[in-house]
């Protein structure tokens, strides 16, 4: 059965790597902003943006050994808590498993490139930012 | 929805220009573009973020900033962009005004505005 894709405001298709530059982080903030501004917000990655939301711990500072650095899994997993019907957060799952991450956040939906249609077609406007 | 509706909502195109004027030339190539646009009567407001904010502050500026200025568009630079590469305000180019993703939010959700970024 083909999944229901919720109607949201905008799509953003991340597609930078978020080691390149800063373009993930002012991203993640214009997405930040749509939501604290009441709208609703799907995001697609693709290529290594899909790494943000892999499962694993962050390594340890060598430097700073005794403080915590969050990952960006779990600051996604706190815009996903905080924003709960108004975010959502879909990988595409060839982009994923090519880049050997299979395990994402159980709040973010693997979908393959065929269903990206599906999910442009659910927003009322679509955002492609980055290159892959 | 934030403040900024009633000011960014009647803009019917919103360009995010990410990339600096070292990148290639691609980057004035897109703000020309907005220049056009803004000539031919639509609105537009623009966002520099990451490294498209140092053409603001470039010495003697950018001409296509100028062109957007004189042709009406809104141009935002980033704040938040300007500090993290040590640039402040001060000094940018006249037709800019200082800001954040609060200021164009409003305009990514209007159901009538197209957006871009490069």
């Amino acid at each position: 059965m083909a999944r229901t894709i919720p109607p949201t405001d905008a799509l953003v298709i991340l597609m930078g790597a978020p080691h390149a530059d800063d373009l993930v982080t002012n991203a993640l903030r214009l997405v930040q902003a749509m939501l604290d501004a009441g709208g609703s917000v799907a995001v697609w990655t693709c290529g290594y943006a899909t790494l943000l939301t892999g499962r694993g711990s962050k390594p340890r500072n060598l430097a700073e050994w005794s403080r915590e650095y969050p990952s960006t899994s779990e600051l996604v997993l706190g815009m996903l808590e905080t924003h709960p019907g108004r975010l959502f957060w879909y990988v595409c799952r060839f982009c994923s498993d090519d880049r050997g991450v299979t395990e994402h956040l159980s709040q973010v939906v693997a979908r393959p490139p065929a269903g990206y249609e599906a999910n442009v077609a659910a927003a009322a406007k679509s955002l492609l930012v980055g290159v892959i | 929805m934030n403040g900024a509706v009633e000011v960014t909502a009647r803009c019917a195109h919103l360009l995010v220009e990410s990339r600096g004027p070292w990148a290639g030339p691609g980057a004035d190539r897109f703000l020309g573009d907005a220049a056009v646009l803004a000539r031919l009567g639509h609105p537009v407001l623009v966002l520099l973020v990451g490294d498209a904010v140092t053409s603001a502050v470039a010495v003697p500026g950018s001409v296509s900033l100028t062109e957007l200025s004189a042709a009406g568009a809104d141009v935002v630079v980033d704040r938040f962009s300007l500090l993290q590469r040590g640039l402040g305000a001060a000094g940018l180019h006249p037709g800019t005004r200082p800001g954040g993703m609060d200021d164009v939010a409003a305009s990514a959700l209007h159901p009538d505005v197209k957006v871009v970024w490069h």
